[in-house]
């Protein structure tokens, strides 16, 4: 069974922005990236998914219960993008009232409050009152409350934008242990690199439109391209897989480029350039910009309207 | 339901507000029992002069007129942390977005805006009634034998019930506009609507007072259209009326009621207020966050 499920869900404000007609299907125990640039409608759709906007048309199933019920939240833990909490409670008061929600019985909840609070790392700053919380011991505070309720599918807005690079691995490595448990994690991330090292499956949107998903490997290689260090320019003619390449010369070394056709197509030209006697210094594959990996699935969209469209 | 309720009662009393509000109330009452003291003693030797019939009725009518106008006071201080603190109730979590987590757990639109009207409303009826009795008590304590009035219990408990209808009805009234509009647009409404409450029993008393219908109409369709102030007039009735003295007419005046809102007229109050929370959820319901 999926854990989400939509079926042409759109929300519009008044006909204009927002997301319109996704259709998805996420299954149990993976990590999904909903990836896209600022205002393609990520947080519209997770904000509609929670009930909190009214779903313009469609459909959507959270864990097989149509969503805006109170069932379909049963079992939902949420970050918001703008994460702001009654700042006179303080953070265990926060965790206390949100466990009363979600009817976490009365003998549990100290024994679990300290878990999620050891699990964000908040461990001894959670009776501080939430007004003199900094932005990211907020933003952990916030992760503390998603997770709360030992949910089967988390969804996180956007949730490492206040933290350091530390606080960025430890949502990482929390993500990975939920996933591990069998939850489904749900993550809005207009930051490729946060996608990347996480993400089993992945959606692009852009300006409102689903313009892509699958597994996250084969989304990302839209191109392949490999930067290799050598010590001279190369002299030797190109195999036929290079489409394209440029070279740089830097005090005693050169810096090539080298677009090829497919990914597989890495080892190969390491080792025509190795059999043709050239030294390597450095092999870095480059990874496209998320730009560019965007406006190449936005194209083949079109394209595949178009074709549709013949 | 009950988290979102208590939720709410806590943020009040937790706010800075609310100790302030607290302060305040006792500078009032102070400043209240302090004039009932001085009215008393000047009184006193004032009617010293006058005999018989006319001294009673000078010495309820200055009296009904000091309580009502420490209940009128009361009455409005009550009004104002009624509307303050429920236009704010949903639009200020809205524009704060402080309402999205609450809202994602398992509990319904409706259970929201219950929850923080049933918080409210304890709060401010306990307030309210707290306020009454400690004007009541002053009054009767501190003004002695000459100030003293005589109620019966039962007189005291129909009127304090009538003076919380009036919260009741604001905070009702106050969460309907705070599901639709900005904090202070609701407040700027609500607080209009106050005051023609408030100016249309002033003119239906002195409708009754000159015997002019026209006058007491409009007072009756103010009070319908918001009845907030018929229910002060109600209980000043209740409390200064006795079916069976003849001198309850005489004490009329601008703190007490000479037009007597009808019976009926407090179960529209009450139905008022439950209707605006009807509404308020069935708004609530349909609206984005
Ligand atoms: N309350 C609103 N009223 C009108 N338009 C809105 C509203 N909220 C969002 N939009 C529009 O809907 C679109 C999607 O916004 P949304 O916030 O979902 O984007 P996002 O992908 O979450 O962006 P970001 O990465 O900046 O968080 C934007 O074009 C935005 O202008
Ligand atoms: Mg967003």
């Amino acid at each position: 069974m999926s854990v989400i499920e939509t079926n042409a869900l759109t929300k519009t404000y008044n006909g204009k922005g927002g997301i319109s007609d996704v259709t998805l299907s996420v299954g149990e125990g993976i990590i999904y990236g909903f990836l896209g640039p600022n205002g393609s409608g990520k947080s519209t759709f997770v904000r509609t998914l929670l009930g909190l906007l009214q779903p313009t048309s469609g459909e959507g199933y959270i864990l097989g219960e149509p969503i805006g019920t109170t069932k379909s939240r049963e079992q939902v833990g949420y970050l918001p993008e703008l994460f702001r909490y009654p700042d006179w409670l303080t953070g265990r008061q926060l965790l206390e009232s949100h466990a009363e929600l979600c009817k976490i019985p009365v003998r549990q909840r100290k024994k679990r409050i300290e878990e999620v609070v050891e699990l964000v790392g908040m461990t001894g700053r959670e009776n501080g009152r939430i007004s003199g919380f900094s932005k990211g011991m907020s933003q952990r505070i916030g992760l503390a409350c998603a997770i709360l309720n030992d949910p089967k599918v988390v969804f996180l807005d956007e949730p490492t934008s206040a933290l350091d690079p530390i606080g960025r691995k430890d949502v990482r490595d929390l993500m990975v242990y939920l996933r591990d448990q069998g939850k489904t994690v749900f993550l809005n991330s207009h930051l490729l690199y946060e996608v990347e090292s996480v993400c089993d499956h992945v959606s692009i949107v852009h300006q409102g439109d689903m313009v892509a998903q699958g597994p996250w490997r084969e989304l990302m290689v839209t191109e392949a391209k490999v930067e290799v260090v050598t010590d001279q320019p190369i002299t030797v003619p190109m195999p036929a897989f290079v489409t394209e390449y440029q070279h740089k010369n830097e005090r005693d070394r050169t810096r090539m480029i080298f677009q090829l056709e497919n990914e597989s197509d890495i080892p190969n030209i390491i080792h025509y350039l190795s059999s043709h006697q050239t030294p390597i210094y450095e092999v870095k594959p480059i990874t496209p910009h998320l730009e560019d990996v965007f406006l190449y699935w936005v194209n083949q969209k079109k394209e595949n309207m178009y074709v549709d469209n013949q | 339901m009950w988290t979102i309720s208590k939720l709410t009662f806590k943020e009040m009393i937790s706010k800075k507000i609310f100790l302030i509000t607290i302060i305040m109330t006792f500078v009032f009452l102070a400043l209240y029992g302090t004039a009932i003291y001085f009215a008393a003693k000047e009184s006193a030797n004032a009617a010293g002069a006058i005999q018989g019939t006319e001294a009673i009725l000078m010495q309820k009518f200055f009296a009904s007129q000091l309580l009502g106008v420490g209940l009128y006071f009361s009455s409005f201080i009550t009004a104002l942390l009624a509307i303050l603190s429920s236009v704010s109730a949903i639009s200020g979590e809205v524009a704060s977005h402080q309402i999205d987590t609450w809202l994602m757990r398992p509990i319904s639109r409706a259970q929201f805006v219950l929850g923080k009207f049933i918080g409210l409303v304890i709060l401010m009826m306990v307030y309210a009634g707290s306020l009454f009795f400690g004007i009541v008590l002053l009054h009767q304590g501190i003004g002695g034998e000459w100030m003293a009035l005589d109620f019966q219990p039962m007189q005291l408990i129909k009127a304090v019930s009538v003076f919380v209808i009036q919260p009741f009805v604001l905070i009702a009234f106050g969460i309907l506009l705070s599901t639709r509009m900005t904090t202070l647009n609701a407040g700027i409404v609500c607080i209009i609507l106050y005051g023609a409450s408030f100016i249309g029993g002033f003119i239906e008393q002195l409708g009754a007072v000159i015997d002019k219908a026209n006058l007491v109409n409009i007072g009756i369709v103010t009070s319908l259209i918001f009845p907030v102030d018929s229910m002060y007039r109600k209980m000043t009735v209740f409390l200064f009326e006795t079916s069976d003295n003849p001198l309850s007419i005489a004490q009329g005046g601008m703190f007490t009621s000479i037009s007597s809102p009808s019976n009926v007229m407090v179960w529209y109050a009450v139905l008022y207020g439950v209707i605006g929370v009807v509404v308020s959820i069935y708004i609530f319901k349909k609206r984005d966050v």
